[in-house]
């Protein structure tokens, strides 16, 4: 009997502490999550009313991001800080990062959100999540990769590539494109199909194919040649599996060829003790692009346009280059890049995508896909 | 009416309180965000729109995942009724040799679960798997690719799933009468007689709810058949999840849960048809101990202590291979082999340096601490009046406690976020999104179903004539509650808390909806640090995670309910 009162105490003890926690940062968030537009003005701090019409001074910041892991997350606090900002990171996988700004829309919680795709941005803009904001150094990225409408501007490039083992096919037998996969007898079972369509990197793939054949009179946008081109990519593809990493099956030759994003290479490589080969098709290949940009409704948003302002300039971005490996948007930032990876990208060249037409379409085709196209 | 005016009348204000409590509850959480999200997702655009059913019945793979998928329950009903029961009898009932250290051994699945277990079976059976290099080498013509399909996905599931049988069943096998068992001996019965005939009435109620659960967890299968199942054998939870995460095609996610639930609810509705029917409880009201019964025949003991060995083996070994994993790398686990030179402790380094501060860890014990026990309190109540009252208001009562059912835990979130993001008047006009109470009662709402449904079977074999005798020496309900009826549910509806309470520990789907930026949960640091694009040696920080987890789970069980059930 008295093991379970301790235990039972203990609990208690435990939702107390929870308890009080939560009403510190009721009080300490009332400011950014509630202010005007409720009526529980009464825990609305008093303190950081006057903070906000000094124009020196920085609030703190809730920063949504899916880029934080591996360090990169601390790196940017750190450097924040030193930069005179107080920032808090929500990491999540991009999807459900979107889908969380979505649903909060009526009541923002983040003032900032970089690091998402183009077709998660459009996402975003299309319901109306975003504020236009041109940065200063938005002249000073890639021609093409910001938003033509000036609501989010780019930071790091990613690409996402075929890669293959380097023992199983040669530069020449290689695939070319990712159309030779289905279409090349002799790749047939030998390459993994993108039916993970919860994740970023399939969709993209497929959305790179699909947008080769837009039919305005076919099926959700795409002609039936286009349709027939996935149900092959699906039929002669091995199925990826939850859980399995890509690459150890590209490294043990089980499934030799596949998508491999750029960022991860050379860590990939040191792990499995093998180099993939990597091509990069005559159209292009899809390049993901991390960008950022100020929520809609945010209640601090000189601060948030500042600290987009400093984190995307040529000096932040190359010194986060440097450091993570990464491939810059920033044409300034570039030079600071590691030599491999500048070396990667001199042979890349972008696939040309309409992201807001992906962006509006992708849902569909995936569903279509899900149900009509995969076996 | 009048029945119900005069219960009513009965009741002291305190228990109204109570009563009103639960019923704000239940209008303010769990009904209001779910038919708000079902709303927002079938009047799309303010008209009704039965599209998604056309969709999902002209799709031939949405129709055969959800063929395998019962077909999947339906087996496991049959496989974890059958193990879970001879799993209680060695542990329990039979007197093996180095029974406690077999019970720990059944008690792994309680520790890890999902992706990571079955990797650990893969490690096993898999391509490069232990087992299947043994058996290639036996057989020259062995495929080593065997293990996968229906049969792979119901074997992990089946001797993954039997975890509440050895918390739950174990404690009503020791309600057992010992003098019925002595008894039916001397009176010639046989084992297996006496097993039949007396035991297994005694296991019926507890058999009853845990096949209701197993039913679901069948349906819900996610993991095992995506790792396993292959072309051949896909499930439709794998699919909810996808859809539940895009906007336009929520409603096909919805409905497909919605198929799910009711087809449980189904299932529900009989079973409780047959709990009524038979009244199961055991007849004798001094009850003595059971001691744990010799097996006379030698060679039936022989086979059973193989059997009890045997078993141990297949749950024990995964579980030792993750651990022995979780100090090697990407490359070593990937193709399952075992090279002294690979072992190392960065990974452990990696994962407790990167987190210089275990605020992660705090936040996510008291969470998951918060929550359990408001979600064991709140269905004790729930419990109480179901057992107390039965009439069309309890029924109901129930039935809403099960909505969770009926939804993807996705779309439950956000529910929660789309209804509580504005003043709302059942709340007193507060704003919830934002705070960090919208993950404490996601956590509480999502548990609800499971908690009933086992807190309820063991209110359900009370003996009631304890509560009648100490009314009649004139204690208070409250009073009879607290001395009488909690100690005597107390070890399952313990037992309930460590598992929803380890449940919350590592959450993710839930929790990256709602949780508040200054208090990140585990679940969300294990995601990120483990993400595709993550550039760690992600397959092994997994691994160490699981370890982690592990430990906090191990030691869980241990204080809420191993030290307790020992004394």
């Amino acid at each position: 009997m008295n093991m379970k009162k301790s235990v039972i105490s203990a609990l208690i003890l435990i939702l107390c502490l929870v308890v009080t926690a939560c009403g510190n940062s009721n009080g300490g968030n009332a400011g950014q999550s509630t202010a005007g537009s409720n009526g529980s003005g009464a825990t609305d701090q008093a303190t950081s009313e006057p903070k906000a019409t000094e124009p020196v001074k920085n609030e703190k910041l809730i920063v949504y991001t899916n880029a934080n892991s591996d360090g990169r997350g601390e790196w940017l606090i750190e450097k924040a800080k030193s930069a005179g900002f107080e920032i808090e990171l929500v990491g999540a996988g991009g999807a459900d990062l979107t889908n969380r700004l979505i649903a909060e829309k009526n009541n923002p919680i983040a003032d900032v959100v970089f690091g998402l795709n183009n077709m998660l941005y459009e996402n975003l803009k299309k319901e109306e999540v975003l504020i236009q904001y041109t940065p200063k150094w938005a002249g000073e990225v890639e021609a093409g990769l910001n938003d033509p409408e000036g609501y989010y501007h780019g930071l790091v490039k990613q690409a996402i590539l075929i890669g293959y083992n380097p023992d199983t096919f040669t530069v020449e037998t290689a695939p070319k494109d990712w159309t030779d996969l289905y279409k090349n007898e002799a790749f047939k079972g030998k390459y993994e199909a993108p039916t993970l369509l919860g994740q970023n990197t399939p969709r993209l793939i497929v959305a790179g194919i699909l947008t080769r054949h837009l039919d305005p009179n076919g099926d959700l946008g795409v002609s039936e040649e286009g349709w027939n081109e996935i149900k092959q990519l699906y039929d002669n593809g091995v199925g990826a599996v939850e859980g399995e990493d890509f690459y150890a099956n590209l490294a043990s030759g089980k499934t030799p060829i596949g998508p491999v994003v750029s960022g991860t290479l050379g860590k990939k490589e040191e792990q499995y003790k093998v180099k993939a080969g990597i091509v990069s098709p005559e159209i292009g290949v899809p390049m993901i692009v991390e960008h950022a940009a100020i929520i809609k409704g945010t209640k601090k948003q000189e601060t948030a346009e500042r600290f987009v302002e400093w984190m995307g300039t040529a000096e932040v971005q190359g010194e986060f280059a440097a450091q993570f490996n990464a491939m810059p948007a920033n044409t300034k930032a570039a030079e600071q890049a590691n030599e491999a990876v500048k070396q990667l990208y001199s042979t890349l060249k972008a696939q040309a995508l309409d992201w807001g037409l992906i962006a509006n379409n992708i849902d569909q085709w995936v569903e279509k896909i899900e149900l009509q196209i995969m076996q | 009416m009048r029945t119900i005016r005069n219960q009513l009348a009965s009741v002291n204000p305190i228990a109204l309180i109570f009563y009103g409590l639960i019923v704000w509850f239940i209008v303010a959480f769990l009904i209001y965000p779910n038919v708000n999200i079902y709303y927002e997702i079938f009047f799309k655009d303010g008209k009704f729109s039965l599209d998604a059913a056309e969709k999902l019945l002209s799709s031939e793979r949405a129709m055969r995942s959800l063929y395998n998928s019962f077909i999947l329950a339906v087996s496991l009903v049959f496989t974890v009724n059958i193990i879970g029961v001879v799993l209680v009898l060695i542990s329990e009932y039979f007197d093996i040799k180095g029974a406690k250290i077999l019970r720990l051994g059944y008690f792994t699945t309680l520790i890890y679960s999902g992706v990571v277990l079955v990797s650990g079976y893969k490690f096993v059976y898999g391509e490069n798997g232990f087992m299947t290099k043994l058996l290639a080498g036996l057989f020259p013509s062995f495929d080593p690719t065997w293990f996968h399909g229906y049969w792979a996905v119901l074997f992990v599931m089946t001797f993954a799933c039997t975890s509440n049988h050895v918390l739950f069943l174990s404690n009503a096998i020791r309600k057992i009468d010992f003098q019925t068992v002595e008894a039916a001996r001397n009176m010639g019965a046989s084992t297996f007689y006496i097993l039949w005939r007396v035991v297994l009435p005694v296991l019926k109620p507890t058999m009853f709810a845990l096949t209701i659960l197993i039913f679901l967890t069948g349906l819900a299968a996610t993991s095992a058949p995506l790792i396993l199942g292959g072309k051949e054998f896909q499930t439709i939870t794998p699919m909810i999840l996808t859809f539940s995460k895009s906007v336009s095609s929520r409603d096909l996610a919805a409905l497909l849960a919605l198929v799910l639930g009711l087809a449980t609810l189904v299932l529900l509705t009989i079973m409780v048809r047959f709990e009524r029917k038979g009244n199961f409880m055991s007849v004798s009201k001094v009850k003595s101990e059971l001691v744990k019964q010799k097996i006379n025949n030698k060679l039936g003991n022989i086979a059973a202590h193989i059997l009890a060995y045997f078993l141990f083996l297949i749950y024990i070994i995964p579980v030792v291979l993750i651990i022995i994993f979780s100090f090697t790398d990407a490359h070593s686990i990937s193709t399952a082999t075992l090279d002294f030179s690979s072992f190392t402790l960065n990974n452990y380094l990696f994962v407790f340096s990167t987190m210089s501060a275990f605020k992660p860890y705090l936040v996510s014990i008291a969470y998951a601490a918060a929550a359990s026990v408001a979600v064991v309190a709140l269905t004790l109540v729930a419990s109480r009046i179901l057992h107390k009252f039965k009439n069309k208001w309890t029924l109901a009562l129930e039935y809403a406690l099960l909505i969770p059912w009926m939804l993807p835990s996705t779309l439950i979130a956000i529910g929660l976020i789309v209804t509580f993001n504005m003043p709302r008047l059942v709340i007193g006009n507060a704003v919830l999104v934002g705070t960090v109470w919208m993950l404490f009662l996601a956590y509480v709402i999502v548990h609800i179903p499971f908690t009933l449904r086992m807190v309820k079977a063991s209110f359900f074999s009370l003996d009631s004539n304890l509560e009648d005798a100490a009314k009649n020496l004139g204690a208070k309900p409250f009073y009879t509650f607290m001395k009488v009826l909690l100690p005597i549910i107390l070890p399952s509806t313990l037992a309930v808390l460590a598992l929803n309470f380890n449940s919350i520990l590592a959450d993710y789907d839930l929790t990256v909806f709602l949780y508040h930026p200054l208090y990140q949960p585990l679940g969300i640091v294990i995601k990120n640090s483990t993400d595709a694009q993550a550039l760690a040696d992600t397959k092994a920080v997994t691994l160490v995670y699981s370890v982690v987890l592990m430990i906090m789970s191990g030691l869980t069980l241990y204080f809420v309910y191993g030290r307790k059930s020992r004394s």
